[in-house]
């Protein structure tokens, strides 16, 4: 199990070092000079020139990678070129419980909603029940999250008022406040991904149910409710949690695109802007975070489904 | 220049300087009652006059707002949205490159001067000053007493300090602005002479002002060198009226009343948060919800405005903002080029090139573009020179540039250029930003519909609109500038030839000059920035203005509106509404 | 490939004819291909022509109203139909072709060329491809032709994957095994024997991708890294509807609903197709 997730573990960091290094030399290669940019307004392209000997990006391409790659060995990301010095740690140190509460907000919301629903569809398989469900699922998996997020601000943010269309209150400003910023982008970014979870119930139970295993239960003359709940339905979460690690990506780039509908500054908002504004470091730092989530949560599904499924450990 | 243009303007500025200190110096009041000093155009001519004349300018006892006045400091937590943006990336001035930045750093910061609504200057850290007589020697009483927030007793060396760092590109983005400083003396702990290259008409209102220039507002070494730069962009330590108490990046700015601001009446609330929301939307709601008080940051979506407008809680001002919006034409780029804009206007409108430049200039209609493009809100441009800057702006422009309106002069001129309703005419692209997109949408529009010519769309991430811009490889490109408080700002910046965004990366020998270069603007411009008589300067402002404009430097769009909206319950005075600024030290919540 | 053809042909009336959500959906792309390929005749009036009379309400001469330029809704979604499923077709069937090739190269030669490709398909697993888009576009920068590259780009792995897994089990078939043994190319075997044999789970991820396809140009388009000329697109008119729809709600609802549907549509005919076709639920993860 230890030389698994040791070998799973160096695949996931020769991952993030690969999309690092593209990340590098593709955005140097990408026309519009950040300097000349930030200094427009400030009006000294003059000083443009100074800070790009100051920031070292009129070296080589090579020697500004080795140096950004050696920095960031020792944790140090840089600091942002646009605007102000603002190092790039901190920079996504704020950011990250954003976008995190975000994702964690949606998946909560999303499971809430998709197990129930997906069971329910299950065992009422072929009934309206099941139809109206199904067919929810497929609205939801078609809605664009952008969208959708849209729909909740005109409805409840812009006519009914019930709550703020605004950004992002850390928890320390009291839960209320804090949930009541993150609920509509919670389920703008979490609704496709619930019908995903909810078919993947769906399914998974009516696998289950058909196993003799389940029919044994009912012989035994257990309830139908003991059968569902203590035998049906834990075995087949377990194919439901490996889709959750996949489609986790799918909520996780959600949050990116529901950031920019909430103006809320998480990671994906501040990729996005660094993008615009050419700020290399920031960019840089946001995409390693990002990856380093995506492959973090990967590797984390394949070790828990590891413990769950043993056979996994065997072919691993 | 030549040195005999040189010699000339020498002796101009000398009678420049004579005439402007043509007073009795013993009554610098002489002459002068308070509705002089009081009015926006003649504002700025007294005061500088009796800067000149009396040798003493003790500005904060002549104007209106600088005179401490009984004022109900009523407390309270004034709530602000800083529209349009994400984080409030640095209130360092050094760092600092956007005007809702400065917004804030204003309330935080102090500099020698502070311009007042008319955009004059007024003393601010600055008590008073004398000028020697040939205006390159400026000495300073500062005002005693005044403590940074950490405590730091405010001297001479500050300003010292300031300077120095600056002035050096590493660790200031505004070097360019003292440039002109040749050094600064310390004459006492509250006594500087600032000594100049050259004559500088614009060194109050711009170099030494606190939100303009920036180069000048003066930063605490203490604060800097136990802060570090980041968290001092994050928390800057000043002088002024508000002391920053918590801001972490992409989250509200929370400022605190300085209790030891030199001015005891201010500012009127305890407390301000500022904070950022990038989206119109959102904005919106907050203000109609009264979750913020009042608005700064970007300006305001001009679509929000009527909204504000019809909404009874809130009140919206609206004056004109400093700065304009044009479209630049490549002047070495057929069907458009032109390779010498030294010729009169007469002889240029033969050339087939100049006729399509001032063809698509004269085709736009600007009253309807505004109206389309803007909902109204901005006012029509025929020059760099705003309305904001008051004295300087030439209300008969719009009537006398060969830029006006006229569709069919446009069509017949495009014809003799040799494109009859269009016909034959190259498709040009329009640089622009997904921020410009609407606005180039409604320029093609009229162009299509009055000229019948098609410009195609080019949207470029800015960065790289600007390394076109500069190095001039675009046909047409949408640009201006903001935040221009001195005639310096719209004239020495973009009309000359050595402007610095005027092609500084093109080809040099494939094109001599940028996009505009005329030996007579650049001589204008030059003469009134060292020009200190405010009469003369603004004669030759605005006859730089007029020759650019009729010669198509670029066809003119607009000068954008700045428009504030805050509740009714804040009472907002008419001394803090200045174009483009928003300065909370006098604002009072009822 | 006529064989395979007639199957599909037949496969696709089956299809239709026994789910009604499928029927549904193609008869909503059939009709919404033909509107975008007649669009000009079609739309009511000049999908750019502006109008001083702004934000107007939906009435019988703007039947979905009018933006914020005066420009007829109605005509710029029919427009922005053509553009929306031709990104969403063209990159998809352009990852297909791509995808494909590659993963029947990786698991017909395996070896080192297997070792590279699976490398490549690995990296981009790691990733939601809608991210993978966003990435691109960011280092190829914004327009239709970059987003399309970034969209194709951001697929392709999955087609690959698929296209590889299938491959090896296929290869093993006594058929191919025949095949090798009278002598036939590898060119041959692959088109004429390996090809035909794994396209029933390419369709249907064909089909879902599609529509992820269309999803991801709007997505792209409204964080402003899409395609931004004055061609209307459905993300597009969501994006330059974005600051008026509080004041005109028309402006948000229908682009969106336009994407919802065709989406939706797409998605339904891609089930009908799994069921059909028996391909597993995994298969379009």
């Amino acid at each position: 199990m230890t030389l698994y997730i040791l070998k799973r573990s160096l695949g996931a960091i020769v991952v993030m070092w690969a999309v690092a290094t593209l990340v590098f030399f593709m955005l140097r290669l990408l026309p519009g000079d950040p300097l000349a940019a930030m200094m427009f307004d400030a009006g000294d392209p003059a000083a443009a020139d100074v800070l790009r000997v100051k920031y070292g990006l009129d070296q080589p391409i090579y020697v500004q990678y080795w140096r950004w790659f050696t920095l960031m060995l020792q944790g140090d990301l840089g600091a942002s070129i646009y605007g102000s010095r603002v190092p790039v740690s901190q920079i996504l140190l704020e950011a990250a419980p954003r976008t995190l509460s975000l994702a964690f907000l949606s998946f909560i919301v999303a499971v809430i909603i998709a197990i129930p629903a997906g069971l329910v569809s299950a065992l009422r398989r072929g009934r309206p029940v099941d139809h109206g469900v199904t067919f929810i699922a497929f609205v939801g998996l078609s809605m664009p999250d952008f969208w959708l997020g849209i729909l909740l601000i005109l409805l409840f943010a812009a006519n009914l008022g019930w709550l703020p269309a605004i950004g992002y209150v850390p928890m320390s400003e009291g839960v209320w406040t804090w949930l009541s910023h993150l609920l509509m982008p919670a389920i703008a970014a979490g609704t496709a991904f619930s019908a995903i979870i909810a078919r993947m119930v769906r399914s998974s139970m009516l696998e289950v149910l058909k196993t003799d295993f389940i029919r044994v239960a009912y012989a035994k003359g257990l309830k139908p409710n003991q059968v569902v709940m203590g035998h049906a339905f834990p075995n087949a979460l377990i194919p439901v949690i490996t889709v959750m690690g996949i489609a986790f990506g799918l909520l996780m780039a959600s949050t990116v695109v529901v950031e920019t509908v909430f103006a809320i500054k998480g990671l994906g908002r501040i990729l996005i802007e660094g993008i615009l504004n050419r700020d290399y470091p920031v960019v840089q730092g946001a995409i390693l975070a990002v990856s380093f989530i995506f492959v973090f949560v990967n590797l984390l599904v394949d070790i828990l489904y590891g413990v769950i499924d043993p056979r996994i450990r065997v072919q691993g | 220049m030549t040195d005999r243009t040189r010699s000339d303007l020498r002796s101009f500025m000398k009678q420049s300087w004579d005439e402007a200190n043509d007073f009795d110096p013993a009554d610098p009041m002489a002459g002068l009652n308070r509705s002089d000093l009081a009015g926006p155009q003649l504002g700025r001519r007294t005061v500088l006059r009796l800067l000149a004349a009396s040798g003493a300018l003790t500005a904060t006892h002549l104007l209106p707002g600088a005179v401490p006045q009984a004022q109900a400091a009523t407390g309270g937590t004034l709530r602000a949205g800083w529209s349009g943006v994400g984080e409030l990336r640095t209130i360092d001035p050094a760092q600092i490159n956007q005007v809702l930045l400065f917004q804030i750093s204003s309330n935080v910061l102090s500099g020698l001067t502070h311009i007042n609504p008319a955009l004059q200057a007024e003393g601010d850290l600055a008590l008073d000053w004398e000028v020697n007589g040939d205006g390159t020697e400026y000495t300073f009483n500062l005002r005693e007493g005044v403590t940074f927030h950490n405590g730091d007793a405010f001297t001479a060396d500050d300003v010292i300090y300031t300077y120095q760092r600056s002035k050096d590109p590493e660790k200031s983005i505004h070097s360019r602005v003292v440039a002109n400083i040749k050094d600064i003396e310390k004459l006492g702990e509250h006594k500087v002479k600032i000594i100049l290259g050259a004559p500088q008409a614009s060194l109050l209102v711009k170099t030494l002002e606190r939100s303009s220039g920036r180069a000048m507002t003066i930063v605490s070494r203490g604060a800097i060198e136990s802060m570090g730069l980041s968290e001092y962009g994050l928390k800057a330590v000043g002088t002024g009226p508000f002391k920053v108490t918590d801001h972490q990046l992409g989250q509200s700015m929370t400022l605190e009343r300085n209790e030891a601001y030199w001015d005891p009446n201010r500012p009127g609330v305890d407390k301000v948060i500022i904070t950022p929301i990038i989206d119109p939307e959102p904005f919106a709601a907050a203000m109609e919800a009264g979750d913020i008080h009042i608005s700064g940051g970007n300006p305001i979506p001009p679509e929000l405005v009527d909204r504000f407008e019809s909404n009874p809680d809130l009140v919206t001002s609206i004056i004109p903002g400093p700065g304009f919006q044009g479209i630049f034409m490549n002047p070495w780029r057929d069907p458009m080029k032109v390779t010498d804009f030294s010729k009169p206007v007469e002889e240029l409108k033969k050339e087939k090139g100049f006729m399509v430049r001032l063809a698509i200039a004269k085709a736009i209609d600007r009253e309807l573009y505004i109206r389309q493009a803007h909902f109204g809100r901005a006012t029509p441009a025929y020059g760099t020179i705003n309305p904001a800057m008051g004295y300087y702006y030439d209300d008969a422009i719009a009537a006398t540039s060969e830029q006006r309106f006229d569709a069919e002069a446009a069509q017949a001129m495009l014809a003799e250029a040799g494109f009859p309703g269009g016909e034959g005419f190259p498709e040009l692209r329009i640089l622009c930003t997904a921020s410009t997109r609407r606005d180039c949408l409604v320029i093609k529009n009229i162009l299509k519909k009055n000229l019948g010519i098609n410009i195609e769309l080019d949207v470029k991430d800015f960065p790289v609109l600007l390394d076109e811009f500069r190095a001039m490889s675009f046909d047409l490109c949408r640009l201006g500038s903001g935040g221009d408080f001195d005639p310096d700002d719209g004239i020495v910046d973009w009309i000359q030839t050595e402007s610095k965004f005027n092609g500084r990366d093109r080809n040099k020998d494939e094109m001599p000059f940028g996009w505009f270069s005329d030996p007579e603007v650049d001589r204008l411009v030059t003469e009134q920035s060292v020009t200190a008589d405010p009469a003369a300067r603004k004669a030759l402002v605005q006859q730089a203005n007029q020759i650019s404009s009729d010669k198509v430097a670029q066809a003119f769009l607009y000068h954008p509106s700045d428009t504030m909206v805050w509740r009714k319950e804040v009472n907002f005075p008419d001394a803090s509404r200045i174009p483009g600024l928003v300065d909370l030290d006098r604002v009072t919540l009822s | 490939m006529s064989a395979t053809e007639t199957v599909q042909r037949r496969t696709f009336a089956m299809v239709v004819r026994r789910d009604p959500r499928a029927l549904a959906g193609a008869v909503f792309l059939a009709v919404l291909a033909l509107a975008a390929i007649f669009a000009p005749w079609i739309a009511p009036h000049d999908p750019n022509a502006m109008d001083y009379m702004m934000m107007e309400e939906p009435s019988a001469l703007h039947p979905l109203g009018v933006d914020d330029l005066g420009r007829d809704l109605l005509s710029r979604i029919i427009h922005g139909a053509r553009v929306s499923l031709f990104v969403g077709i063209v990159t998809v069937g352009i990852a297909l072709v791509l995808g494909v090739g590659m993963g029947i190269l990786a698991g017909y030669y395996r070896g080192w060329i297997d070792t590279i490709i699976m490398r490549y398909i690995d990296l981009q697993w790691a990733f939601p491809n809608i991210l993978i888009a966003v990435y691109l576009v960011a280092v190829f920068g914004t327009g239709l032709l970059n987003v399309m590259v970034a969209i194709t780009l951001a697929y392709l792995d999955d087609f690959a994957r698929i296209a590889r897994g299938m491959t090896l089990q296929v290869k093993e078939e006594l058929f191919v095994q025949a095949a090798r043994s009278y002598g036939a190319s590898d060119l041959l075997i692959m088109v004429r024997h390996i090809l035909p044999n794994i396209l029933a789970p390419v369709i249907v991820l064909a089909t879902v991708s599609v529509s992820n396809a269309i999803l991801a140009e709007a997505v792209l388009s409204f964080l402003g890294l899409g395609v931004s000329s004055d061609t209307p697109t459905w993300g597009l008119i969501l994006s330059e509807a974005r600051s008026f729809i509080s004041r005109a709600w028309w402006l948000g609802v229908y682009p969106g609903l336009a994407i919802m549907l065709t989406v939706l549509a797409i998605n339904f005919l891609g089930d009908a197709l799994r069921d059909h076709l028996d391909v597993r639920e995994g298969a379009n993860l």
